[in-house]
């Protein structure tokens, strides 16, 4: 049919040259008649599946959705991959839309490039943090010799190759959907949130690749990846990587004291929070803690029910022992270099100012996380304190020795910890501390943490 | 404006009630407002944690105050504020260096033994005497670069308590928006600032004429009409007070739950009594508008009566509201607007406008000036001086029979 045309606005395509009595939906596809505009829309995510149906059924229609190109590469350097990685690019290749699954350590990053060396078309990767997408910089500058855009952390430098964020793909696909023939979403089981989602569902992209150590959610939106990016085409249980190109690692939990006067502040707050809460539930027997933030507005008895339940968590996530247990383990392990992950911004900054390591944190400028990083790995500084931000994927230099201090339960999280401490090295075996504060509910949360899967067949023991 | 996280809002039977600070039920409130502006003015130097604190202390005794009725102030007062930034890295800069001299010492310790002989104190006392400066000094300059450590430097602030208040409530219906999955706004009356303001939001329009004068516009996005999103609820809150600054109109918007996914209604009328920061909008584009519509009054001319942006042209997502409409006792309305002096990418967009409605009676009001230019105009046109005059516009209504 002549006339019809196909073109991408505003992270959806639309189909113009086409009357509301045109039923394009006999050719299968997503559209839906846009009254607003007079034109058949759809999401942009449909781009490869509607455009081939419109062709096939519909008799064809000019496409002017792509506005990506082909890319030559100014100097591949990438390693030989190792079977389970070109396992996993062949995989990839037939329908080249889905998932790779595999535990952190084992070079996803290195499968994505070498997808995108064979691709050879505009590129946009999408990380979770702004580390990881200035990493994902790094590796394409240097296993492809491409100085790829940024967008994201106050960048806008959209090249034919980018990288960027989750919350600024989000952001920005409706405007930058049709620019790249393949996107990477790198720890893609951050994609499925209701909003977050446009950043796959706004893009045209024909060729999709979603990499992940961990797919599953808690609250099972992982199945809208398959819509999203495509089904799972690859996967390695992390049980097959651990011991040939992971290290050997024990996990020490040490359980650490509250202070008497921490306890006792402790205890005051527990039964401030119980005695509200247990109150309220004579009342309304399914009384909970959502209502509990409902009320405070109004209540100044729930406001101070909440108050203590905060501080709980303060006493807990800074505890002064942990300062001390933090001293022997510095001791122990003084000539390895070593991480501390902490719960929050504020304990990192103590456990900085306390030992005068350097700390990684989010108002950590790109230059400042470089040096902080190189200089562990060249040994300049002994140690590093982290929050969150590198909880994933972040490429860490080599330790033996990581201290976890505080944290949540969640088994992503665990497994990614994990694995930025057991880099192979040698025959050396690896040591995962762990830090609580016996008789909270941060003691709670660690056994939680070591029923994951990545934890099965560790020895655990007590000091 | 706020931040998702700060919005409060009650439900009731079905709507969302945005939290609203009144003059009857908060009347105590106007002398917190008053103590949080002088926190601020009297908050050069200090730092953003220092200066929360002290807001959070005007409130210690208030009873009546969720914790994030204070943040949303401290939002509301930091977005009237410039705070230092060390663009240089001097913070940066100074943790590299404290931390590299204390590296060679790792692990500092509390009590030396023969191993570990680098005592976490000496270790501190003797950085500083290398560096000239006291250890606290340091210690306090070392995360000055982190968010809640920046120092105030300057507060250009609201002009008085009702105003930080007034703002207040103007933003917790703008948080409430950022679940809005479709506005719909009744309207009577200042058209062509909303519309322009809707447009400058990025947001797309459905316009249903109820009446004579009387329009029902629906604002979403793209991708709205594919599914209810919340994507655009950020641009229906940066409208806001651009509609709450003019007349004649009720809006409700269908806003989703976080949590639920519930819908409700959130309803707003001028009746409501916010107050907008932006000025009402201009009666008249300008004084050749002004005085002809002056002059015209509001009797009967030949049967023809006087209404200014009285009717809304569009067509898909164009649209036109001329300056004024005339309406005759006998049913015919005639469109007229004026063009006056501007820019050839102004007139080249008018041309543009009235090829699309050309089927609509207008009546183009031009001024003389305009010579050449003027003649590529399509449709009727009747040119002016200075004035434009009643006589001459009477006449002309005649040929649209």
């Amino acid at each position: 049919m002549t006339g019809r045309r196909v073109s991408f606005t505003a992270g959806t395509l639309l189909l113009e040259g086409t009357t509301q009595r045109d039923d394009v939906r006999s050719a299968g596809g997503d559209w839906v008649w846009d009254a607003r505009v007079g034109a058949w829309r759809c999401d942009a995510v449909h781009y490869r599946a509607a455009v081939e149906r419109l062709r096939e059924v519909a008799g064809g229609c000019e496409d002017r959705v792509p506005a990506w190109r082909s890319v030559r590469w100014p100097g591949v350097d990438i390693h030989t991959l190792r079977d389970e990685q070109q396992a996993a690019v062949t995989a990839w290749s037939p329908t080249r839309q889905g998932c790779i699954v595999m535990p952190t350590g084992t070079g996803k990053t290195e499968v994505a490039l070498q997808i995108m060396a064979q691709t050879r078309v505009s590129t946009l990767v999408v990380a979770p943090v702004r580390d990881l997408m200035y990493q994902w910089h790094r590796r394409i500058l240097a296993g492809l010799g491409y100085d790829a855009g940024v967008i994201g952390d106050n960048v806008f430098r959209v090249r034919p190759v980018s990288v960027t964020t989750y919350d600024s793909a989000c952001i920005h696909m409706a405007k930058l959907g049709d620019q790249f023939g393949l996107i990477i979403f790198d720890e893609c089981h951050h994609l499925p949130g209701p909003v977050r989602q446009d950043a796959a569902r706004m893009c045209a992209a024909p060729m999709r690749l979603g990499l992940t150590a961990t797919p599953e959610r808690s609250d099972g939106r992982h199945v809208e990846l398959d819509a999203l990016i495509g089904p799972v085409v690859y996967e390695m249980p992390i049980s097959a990587a651990r011991g040939r190109t992971l290290a050997d690692y024990d996990v020490v939990r040490i359980p650490v004291q509250l202070s008497a006067e921490e306890q006792a502040r402790y205890d005051g707050l527990s039964r401030e929070v119980r005695g509200y809460v247990m109150r309220r539930r004579e009342e309304d027997p399914k009384y909970g803690w959502e209502d509990l933030c409902a009320e405070t507005g109004h209540a100044p008895e729930a406001r101070r029910a909440m108050k203590a339940y905060y501080a709980k968590k303060a006493i807990e996530d800074r505890a002064e022992e942990k300062l001390r247990v933090l001293e022997d383990l510095f001791r122990l392990h003084a000539l390895e270099p070593c991480i501390v992950f902490v719960g929050s911004n504020a304990m990192a900054r103590d456990v900085s100012r306390r030992f005068l390591v350097p700390c990684l944190l989010s108002h950590c400028g790109k230059k400042e996380r470089l040096e902080v990083l190189q200089g562990l790995e060249t040994g300049t500084y002994p140690a590093l304190v982290a929050n969150r931000v590198l909880d994933e994927g972040v490429d860490l230099p080599e330790v033996k020795v990581a201290v976890v201090v505080g944290g949540t339960a969640s088994s992503r999280q665990a497994k990614q910890r994990l694995g930025r401490v057991l880099r192979r090295s040698g025959n050396a075996r690896a040591v995962l501390y762990e830090v609580v504060s016996a008789g909270t509910t941060e003691e709670q949360r660690s056994r939680h943490r070591r029923k994951s899967d990545a934890y099965q067949g560790t020895r655990h023991r007590r000091i | 404006m706020l931040t998702r996280e700060l919005a409060i809002a009650e439900y009731d039977a079905g709507r969302i009630v945005p939290d609203r600070l009144t003059r009857t039920a908060h009347a105590h409130y106007a002398g917190h407002a008053e103590r949080m502006l002088l926190v601020y003015r009297h908050g050069v130097g200090r730092t953003r944690r220092q200066l929360h604190l002290a807001v959070k202390s005007v409130f210690a005794d208030e009873d009546d105050c969720p914790s994030r009725r204070i943040d949303a102030f401290c939002k509301l007062l930091d977005d009237a504020s410039k705070y230092g930034r060390d663009t240089g890295g001097k913070a940066a800069a100074l943790r590299r260096d404290v931390f590299h001299r204390a590296a060679a010492l790792h692990p500092l310790v509390r009590k030396v033994d023969r191993l570990f002989e680098h005592a976490e104190a000496e270790v501190k006392a003797q950085i500083a005497s290398e560096l000239g400066r006291p250890w606290q000094q340091i210690n306090d300059e070392l995360f000055a670069d982190v968010f809640e450590f920046q120092r105030l430097e300057e507060f250009r602030g609201y002009p008085d308590g009702p105003a930080l208040l007034a703002r207040y409530n103007v933003a917790q219906v703008q948080a409430a928006l950022f679940g809005a999955v479709s506005m719909t706004v009744d309207a009577t009356d200042d058209f062509k600032t909303i519309l322009r303001y809707a447009k400058l939001a990025r947001m797309m329009h459905t316009i249903i004429r109820t009446g004579p004068g009387r329009y029902r516009m629906r604002f979403d996005g793209p991708a709205s009409v594919l599914r209810r999103t919340r994507r655009y609820g950020a641009a229906m809150a940066r409208f806001l007070p651009a509609l709450i600054a003019c007349r004649g109109w009720r809006m409700h918007a269908v806003v989703r739950t976080r949590r639920r996914g519930f819908n409700v209604r959130l309803n707003l009328s001028p009746e409501d009594g916010l107050n907008s920061h932006l000025p009402p909008p201009e009666d008249f584009d300008s004084t050749v508008e002004e005085k002809f519509a002056a002059k015209w009054g509001t009797e009967r001319r030949d049967g023809w009566l006087l209404d200014r942006e009285g009717e809304i042209l569009h067509s898909r997502q164009k649209v036109f509201v001329p300056d004024f409409v005339f309406r005759h006792e006998d049913g015919r309305t005639v469109l007229m607007e004026i063009v006056g002096f501007w820019t050839p990418e102004y007139l080249e967009a008018k041309r543009q406008t009235l090829r699309t409605f050309r089927e609509h009676r207008i009546l183009l009001a031009v001024a003389e000036r305009l010579g050449e230019q003027a003649t590529e105009l399509p449709g009727e046109t009747i040119t002016y001086k200075t004035a434009l005059r009643i006589a001459d516009v009477l006449e002309r209504l005649e040929i649209f029979g």
